[in-house]
């Protein structure tokens, strides 16, 4: 009976995270992170070595030094670099890159003297906290498009609704259409045969049509990145606002990660820098498919 | 070591042969390989029960006579090899491109022929057309309505109900078989985790598998044990949220709810217990990167016994409810013959009177020692699958809380020399069904994989399904057969 279920699913005991908890937390992400402290050229190198993408990377700079160069967009969160050379890679529990520019995602280090070079900050999870409900206002709708995803990212989009997460307390629903949305949030590398399809939805997307580039795939191809059959990173066909890593990247970081990007979006706002017109980046003489949609 | 090794070793190569071994036997797959100097050769599988797995190897240096009329089943594969190496398929009634779309040039072979830059084409997909008066085309796709994967399907209806269903998919192929060709063995692994992202665990698992027979490593007990809590735990976590997702293609949102609620417990232990919500990154060829020490076993059984219970509990009440039953029953009926001419498999299978289970006709790993039930329902609707979803999880969390509380010890890893030649395969029962990957390796690089993945041999099914249901039933239909576009477009 209706009611039998509904008097079992009252009694259970709620499972809601407080958004304080849940900005910035990224575990079960995999994702690596460097202990500058401990870096040393030997250790780079081996990392470097193991990494199956082009994420982890060396870099011979004028005056003898060797930079290491860190790409989040490209990491799969495989672990390798953490198991090749544990002292200076471990996977990290929090993480706040998530929804900032491309660039955002790069760090580099010396590896002589274990030192950053000019890092770029990530984003702030107290602040954005903070200001959740200014930055959403009443309501933002997301148009969630696949192209061409493992559907890794899928699930964990799709966790953002259930009773932990709860997107909706926000005011952040996924609607059905281009046309009902504020925000794409783009999965996959854009494959040869979704391209077209891309495109399209993004054209019937109202302004301001937020674009959010979404697992390693979205961010870089990752593993997927120089296959036939694939076009590129979704910045190879959309212009992207935001950026959130990982394989997939975890509820909690999409979750920071859309906020992070309206914080952003707003800023540019603010600032008169929003572009008016965001036309596609390939044209569609460019793509000449004629879809069959 | 593994029973079915004798039926690998038989090549028994004539036409006759094969034909013979179709009458009893189930196709599994065919496939393709390019060998020296542009060689080509076909390969079929066939699954011949206790005789296991057998390979049929043609080289092709003449147009290759279609098995589609007498196996439907090969349909879709001839379709795919005559994308792939353009070998040429005398008599198959459906030639069309299936995985390459009107973008690509005619004549361009992507696993024979280098692909650097193929220009673009265009042109127009010639789908069925059903005529007649009042008939209307309903087309949905590629992009859906909500967090799903993109694929075509082309309805013609009369009024509500529908005449037939078109699908049209491979728009989320990356070429990925051809992505595995030169890279090292390995690496593999981690192309294999992002086939189908929601069973990620069984592809890395069929892949090491295979590696390891390949090169005759023997994976230790405690490693195959690991392997298996993967395994029914990514089952458990399929199933107990397609059924919730089933409640929720119906308008019951509390079931819905409450079982994605059981899901992120469950996915929240994962993390807990082994650092990875999916189980990413812990097989590897030999064994498995990660040891699940004692306190996290026991923290695991305890969360998967706790699950268990409540989803029980809840699905018992939501089959109760007369609302459900009105829309499982009777919905979707996937006929055994059409089951069984089509070579289905997993839960479809099951739910239409198929008793089929890698597991127990073809045991690996640790399931040599431990044979899970088979539950079978005979009436091939949502409701069957439904419950075939249900007992499934139930007695895949039987088996974790079994092998977890009881783990071999020893090391949780061979080692594994990739350096000389080796082929093998493994299938492997992914919660979609029967998973199937065959490596050949060369000098520490794989020089072809080939995957056979469940969802690309059942969604020919799909549309037998839904012939006859009213067009409002389809995401219903769909659900319930809940198979993965990646995994059949790869």
């Amino acid at each position: 009976m209706i009611f039998d279920v509904v008097h079992q699913s009252l009694q259970a005991r709620q499972r809601l995270i407080p958004v304080q908890a849940l900005l910035g937390d990224a575990k079960g992400s995999r994702l690596p992170e460097v202990s500058g402290r401990s870096l040393n050229p030997q250790l780079a190198e081996r990392a470097v070595e193991v990494c199956p993408t082009s994420a982890l990377t060396l870099h011979h700079i004028p005056g003898g030094h060797v930079q290491l160069r860190m790409d989040y967009g490209e990491c799969i969160g495989c672990g390798h670099c953490a198991e090749a050379a544990p002292s200076a890679f471990h996977v990290t529990e929090t993480f706040t890159r998530c929804g900032v520019t491309r660039g955002g995602l790069v760090r580099r280090w010396d590896t002589t003297t274990g030192l950053e070079i000019s890092p770029e900050p990530g984003c702030d999870p107290a602040e954005l906290a903070r200001e959740i409900r200014s930055l959403i206002g009443r309501a933002l709708n997301i148009r969630q498009l696949d192209a061409g995803s493992c559907n890794g990212c899928e699930a964990e989009i799709t966790a953002l609704t259930n009773p932990y997460y709860d997107l909706e307390r926000f005011g952040i629903h996924f609607v059905a259409s281009p046309k009902h949305a504020d925000m794409l949030l783009v999965t996959g590398p854009v494959t040869r045969n979704m391209a077209e399809a891309v495109r399209q939805t993004f054209e019937a997307t109202c302004a301001p049509k937020v674009v959010v580039a979404v697992g390693a795939c979205g961010c870089s191809g990752g593993i997927f990145a120089g296959s036939y059959a694939v076009v590129g990173a979704v910045d190879a066909v959309l212009p992207v606002d935001g950026y959130i890593p990982g394989c997939p990247p975890t509820p909690a970081m999409l979750m920071t990660g859309i906020l992070e990007v309206l914080r952003r979006w707003k800023q540019k706002m603010r600032t008169g820098q929003a572009e008016e017109h965001r036309p596609v980046r390939v044209s569609s003489s460019q793509l000449l498919v004629k879809a069959r949609l | 070591m593994i029973p079915d090794m004798l039926g690998f070793m038989r090549h028994t190569n004539t036409t006759e042969s094969l034909h013979e071994s179709l009458r009893s036997g189930r196709l599994v797959s065919v496939f393709g390989t390019k060998g020296g100097e542009h060689k080509l050769s076909i390969h079929y599988v066939v699954d011949a029960g206790a005789s296991g797995y057998q390979f049929f190897q043609f080289a092709v240096d003449r147009p290759v006579t279609s098995i589609t009329p007498i196996t439907p089943a090969a349909a879709w594969y001839e379709r795919e090899v005559h994308d792939q190496y353009g070998i040429e398929i005398l008599g198959h009634p459906d030639l069309r491109p299936l995985v390459l779309h009107e973008n690509w040039p005619e004549g361009v072979h992507p696993m024979v022929t280098a692909v650097g830059s193929v220009p673009w084409a265009s042109g127009l997909y010639p789908f069925l057309e059903v005529l007649g008066d009042g008939v209307c085309e309903v087309a949905v796709g590629p992009v859906h309505a909500g967090i799903i994967e993109p694929g075509h399907f082309r309805f013609s209806v009369m009024g509500d109900r529908v005449i037939h269903l078109e699908l049209r998919h491979f728009y989320t192929h990356k070429g990925t078989e051809k992505l595995f060709e030169q890279s090292p063995v390995a690496r593999g692994t981690l192309i294999a985790e992002s086939v189908s992202g929601d069973n990620c665990f069984a592809h890395a698992v069929a892949y090491c598998q295979a590696v390891e027979k390949a090169f005759g490593v023997q994976v230790p007990p405690r490693a195959a044990a690991i392997r298996l809590v993967g395994i029914e735990l990514e089952r458990m976590l399929a199933h107990v949220a397609d059924v919730g997702a089933l409640c929720g293609d119906v308008g019951f949102t509390v079931p819905a709810a409450y079982a994605s609620r059981i899901k992120e417990d469950l996915l929240r232990v994962s993390a807990a217990c082994v650092g990875t919500r999916y189980w990413r990154g812990i097989a590897t060829p030999g064994g498995v990167n990660r040891d699940l020490l004692s306190a996290a076993a026991s923290s695991l059984a305890a969360a998967v016994e706790r699950a268990s219970g409540e989803f029980a509990s809840l699905a018992r009440k939501v089959l109760n409810t007369a609302s459900v039953q009105n829309r499982f029953e009777g919905a979707g009926v996937l006929l055994p013959n059409v089951a069984r001419d089509l070579a289905v498999v997993g839960v479809v299978a099951r739910a239409s009177g198929i008793a089929l289970d890698v597991r127990r006709d073809h045991p690996y790993g640790a399931y040599t020692e431990h044979v899970p039930d088979l539950p079978v329902f005979h009436y091939g609707d949502v409701l069957a699958r439904a419950r075939v979803r249900i007992e499934e999880a139930v007695v895949s969390a039987q088996l974790i809380t079994k092998i977890a509380a009881n783990l071999p010890s020893g090391p949780t890893c061979s080692a594994v020399d990739f350096e000389k030649d080796a082929q093998g395969f493994s299938a492997v029962e992914s919660p979609r069904g029967e998973l199937l990957y065959w490596v050949s390796c060369r000098r520490g690089q794989i020089a072809r994989c080939h995957i056979k993945s469940p969802s690309f041999q059942n969604w020919p099914a799909l549309p037998f399904a839904v012939a006859d249901n009213v067009i409002a039933d389809f995401p219903l239909i769909n659900k319930s057969f809940n198979l993965s576009y990646s995994g059949c477009d790869r």
